[in-house]
Order: structure tokens, then sequence, then C-alpha cells
């Protein structure tokens, strides 16, 4: 019973993604289940076209660029949270994943509002700080994650073994803090590639994201160039977990 | 005579206006292996915390090997501490562990391969220097934490709880091992514990503390045969107080209560009470027998696995085993019997 409840399970989850690599193969000239035939055109399709090509640019700055100031705020944000006792610390941790329980839609209204309308921020610029913000929480939960888990008792023992604040942060507490790091990283980055709602709002003449750039696109066209795309960014997430998987432990972080 | 290794002068501690640590006097001197005993809440992990230099005391001095060192950090005291949890740092191998104060205090790296290997020598690890922590037992872990601590040489051992986490068995094969380890390096040890046996077991000098003064201290011997009051002698495990008229407060521990047998003839000495048997724990080799005589409660340990609950009892109190109390308050009599010198 429960291993046919499973199955059904993997297949509401699987199904819908297979079907899209199908399609992507497919020889036929719109989205059509089975395809006709197969063929590798509406990779090379996809791959020529320019939009395509620029937004995948933008994204993978943006993404970049956000996962590296979510962690410069986070991972400070997260020793303090974690490692000291001050007053409005548990408020400060509140602030700091309020972007994950605010809808995405209004985050990006209202910065859509502050800092493109009022401010005059570039798009690239209202992307770099929206997609900042929306992974605060991960950088901050994820180190923290990792910091927790930790014996807080570890800096005490490097402390009492000679080394000063700086070298006990540097030979221990950082060390006991990568594999978090690193995992945060790697799901901010992903995060932020794959976001639609904040990078819908918050785009401007020529600067979009790619997952925006393919919903534009469906909108005009049928064909499974988008299928394409789909199935590439597919296998790139997936290198990029189990790669970190393989690094870190990817898993270790999350079940805590 | 050389300076003392310790010195605790008036050390206090307080948080958010409690009094954790009240102002506490303490010698410990070169070689000897101390003990801080007492329920928890009662300050011994934070004076011993204060030592290390973790917590800054409110008022008071400290003195390591006779310098002040009160609010001296704690990378700058040259102390070697195992810590209840152990923290060992799981990004390094067990001989890195072992390495990293030598490796903070500019060693060489010959040398420190050197001391390293006899250090994990004399913990029986050698053989599993290239592992990480997390694929070590628990035992072997806490060995890597006191090899960790023995390593730099420090002027005192501290050891927080060190055997608590591990299983009963263990806990007490360790005791011996720690023993071993302190007496071949020569080291000034102070262990925090709340298991009456292991301080009995380990230390040469026995400071039991209660709500954050020291309420006696001496060589557990000494204590344990004289405990100066109500709270010592409870907590290590005096079970009978009774008030005789023309002797005052008195205890007597439950194994000297003899239980006698129908018709036997008591031994000669003391007083033979007559009551119930209210309740009968098995203990395996014996039983732990709680009786009533009249409106008082009394405890003896017997190997008559026959008796009984409800049924009549008598019991033998040999007097001369009984130890007189100062007044029943922990406050009343700081009793100390002079901290003596290792014999050994």
């Amino acid at each position: 019973m429960l291993t046919a409840l499973s199955a059904l399970a993997l297949l509401f989850l699987l199904g819908p993604i297979l079907l899209v690599v199908a399609i992507a193969f497919s020889s036929g000239d719109t989205v059509e289940f089975p395809p006709p035939g197969l063929s590798g055109k509406w990779f090379t399709k996809a791959l020529a076209h320019q939009p395509f090509q620029d937004a995948l640019i933008t994204s993978a700055l943006v993404a970049a660029g956000a996962t590296a100031l979510a962690l410069l705020v986070g991972v400070p944000a997260a020793l303090a949270i974690q490692r000291r006792r001050f007053r409005g610390r548990r408020a400060i941790e509140a602030l700091f994943l309020s972007p994950a329980i605010v809808p995405e839609l209004v985050l990006g209204f209202a910065l859509f509002q502050q800092l493109m309308v009022t401010l005059r921020i570039t798009a690239l610029g209202a992307l770099l700080i929206g997609h900042t913000v929306l992974l605060l929480p991960y950088a901050v939960r994820v180190t923290g994650a990792s910091l927790a888990m930790a014996d807080p008792a570890l800096e005490e023992a490097g402390r009492g073994l000679g080394a000063g604040p700086l070298r006990t942060f540097l030979h221990i507490t950082l060390p006991v803090m990568t594999p978090g790091i690193v995992s945060a990283a790697v799901l901010s980055f992903l995060t932020s590639f794959n976001n639609v709602p904040l990078s819908l709002l918050l785009n401007g003449p020529g600067v979009s994201t790619l997952p925006v750039e393919m919903l534009h696109y469906v909108e005009f066209s049928f064909d499974p160039v988008v299928a394409a795309v789909s199935t590439l960014l597919l296998v790139a997430t997936v290198l990029v977990a189990l790669v970190t998987e393989r690094l870190v432990g990817f898993n270790k972080v999350f079940s805590k | 005579m050389t300076t003392p290794v310790v010195q605790l002068r008036a050390i206090t501690r307080e948080f958010s206006g409690s009094v954790a640590v009240d102002a506490i006097d303490l010698t410990v001197e070169r070689g000897q292996f101390t003990a801080l005993l007492g329920p928890s809440g009662c300050g011994k992990t934070t004076t011993l915390r204060m030592i290390a230099g973790f917590l800054p005391p409110s008022s008071g001095t400290i003195l390591l090997d006779g310098e002040e060192a009160t609010r001296l950090p704690p990378e700058r005291r040259n102390i070697g501490m195992v810590f209840q949890s152990y923290a060992l740092f799981p990004h390094l191998t067990v001989e890195k562990n072992v390495a990293f104060g030598l490796r903070m205090r500019g060693v060489p790296a010959a040398e420190i391969r050197t001391r390293v290997g006899e250090v994990l020598e004399l913990v029986g690890l050698a053989h599993l220097a290239r592992r990480k922590p997390k694929e070590l037992s628990g035992g072997q872990q806490q060995r890597v934490a006191l090899a960790r601590a023995v390593a730099i040489r420090p002027s005192v051992l501290l050891l927080d709880e060190p055997l608590s986490n591990l299983d009963a068995r263990l806990r007490v094969q360790m005791r011996q091992e720690l023993l071993r380890v302190q007496r071949e390096t020569g080291l000034t040890a102070i262990l925090v514990t709340h298991d009456q046996e292991e301080a009995l077991e380990l230390a040469d000098s026995m400071v039991i503390l209660d709500r954050g003064r020291i309420v006696q201290q001496g060589p557990p011997r000494e204590v344990f045969r004289a405990p100066a009051t109500r709270f010592v002698a409870e907590f290590l495990g005096y079970e009978n107080f009774l008030d005789l008229p023309g002797r005052g407060p008195i205890t007597i521990r439950p194994e000297h209560v003899g239980v006698l047998a129908p018709g036997q003839k008591p031994p000669p000495g003391g007083e033979v009470v007559e009551g119930t048997v209210a309740a009968v724990r098995f203990r395996g080799t014996d039983v732990a027998v709680t009786a009533t005589v009249g409106d008082r409660v009394l405890h003896a340990i017997s190997t008559d696995d026959t008796l009984r609950a409800g049924e009549p009892v008598r019991l033998h109190l040999p007097l001369a085993r009984a130890v007189p109390l100062a007044g029943d308050d922990g406050d009343a009599r700081p009793a100390t019997s002079k901290q003596q010198e290792c014999p050994a």
C-alpha cells in the first residue's frame, strides 16, 4: 500500500519532468506527446536564440552577484545569531527570515516601487538588490544550521589551546561553517536562477532573466524550444546538486 | 614549598542578580588532583570556567602559577581543558586535533610530530591518528580530548565532567585511565563532577560545593568518614539522620545499620530499635530496606532477601560508626579540614 502510494507520488513528481524532456527531443513543430519522431533540432535552435543568450548572461550575473552579496551579509548575521547573546536577537533573526514569508510578488512590487520608480536604479541593479533580499533567508538559515549543529564549545577549545579570537575564527569556526556556506551558495544560486515573480517585476528594456524570457517566449510560440531550454537547465541543476553532494554532503544541511 | 598552581581569592560570579559562585577561596598545589563536587547549580562548572578564562569573575582574584591572571584571556593561560562534549574539531584528524595547541604555540613541525606521537601513545590511540573524530567511539573521542589537553603541557588540566557522556561501565574504566595519565604526566588537575564515586576514586583533595560556596574540603577519606553537615552527608550517601538525646544530630550510613534475624543477638554496642519494613528494593547482591520506627524512617542494607514489606523488623544502630553533624544548615559552619599535600 505504502509502496503504491510512493510510486504514485513519484509519478506525480517526475511525470511532468519526463514529459518535458521527451518533448524537447521531438522532431515535430509543436508541443505534442508522444513526439512524432526524435531530433536534436530544438536544442540547436534554443542555443542560437539571441534573447535566450542575453537572458542567460543576465541570469548568471544576477545569480552570482546576489549569492555573493547574500552570503556577505548572511554569514556574519548567522554567526551573530548563533554564537552571541544580545537583546533583540530573535527579532533580528525573524527580520532576516521574513523575505521567505512575504509573497514574492508583494516583495517584487515593493522593490519595483522603491528601487526603480523612486530611486531610478537600473533594471540590473534592481534585480541584484531584489535577489539579494530574496536569498538572505537561505544564507542565514543554511549557514546558521551548520553552526547550530556544531558544538559551541569548539571555539572555547580553540581559545584554551592558545589560539586568539582571530585564529580561532580562521582555524575552527570558518572550516566548521564551510559545508554550510557552500550549500547556501549553491542553493542561493539555484533559487535566484530559477526565480520568476521578482524578476518579472524588476526588468527593463533589454534586461530580463532566462525564466522570464522563457515565459515571454511561450506567450507567442508553441514550439518545443522552451522544452529544450528546460531540459538543459534541468541537467545543469542536477549536475550542480550532485557535485555539491559529493563535496560537502548537501543532505546534511537539511536533515538536521 | 612551591607556588600553588591555582589560587582563587574571594572569587564571586553573579548572573543577572543571582550569585552562582560566592566568594570562593581555593588553593591547588602542584601535582595535586582536586575534585570540585556538588549537585548541578552549585557553581562548580562556573568556577572551572573562570579558572580557564572563559568567564570573567564579578569580583575576586585568580592567580595562576603565582601570577595575577584574573583578566587574562584563555589563550594566554596555558590551561588544558577537557570539555564535557569533548569539543573535538570535526574537520581535523585525531593527530591534527592533538597538534593544534602546539601549532598555535609555534612549536617546530618535527617536535610537534614527536610530541603528538608520544601523547597518542600515552592514551593508546596511536593507531587511530589519521581518523576523523566522528569515526571514533565515545571512549576514543574522550581519550583524544584528553590527549589534546595534555599535549600542550598545561600548568593545569581542567576536566569538566569528562566522563559523564560515557556509558556506566566505560565511565568506571576511564577513571583509572584518567588517573594514570595524570600520574604519568605529573600534571595538576581540577575535575568538576557531580559523581561522588568519581571524586572519591580520583581526587587527592575533594572540594564540596553547595549554592556557590565551599561547604567542606579535604582528602576524600577524611571527608567521606566525617561529613561536616547534613548536606555533605546526604550527598555522600548517608541516609539516616537522627537526633539522639545527649548526642545531638548524628548520621549513619545504611550499610552500617544491621538488620537482625528473629532471635539473633545484636552485636555489642549501639542500640536496637524495632519497627516495620516499609519497602525493600532488590539490588542484586543485597537489598535496600526502608523501615519505619515510630515516626522515623531508617534505611539499611541487608543480604537477607526474605524480608518483605509490612513485616516487623529489628534494626541495630552501631553508634560507634555514627558521625556527629554540625548545624543542619550548609552555611552554619564552613568546616574545612585543612587541605593536604598529595602524598604520592
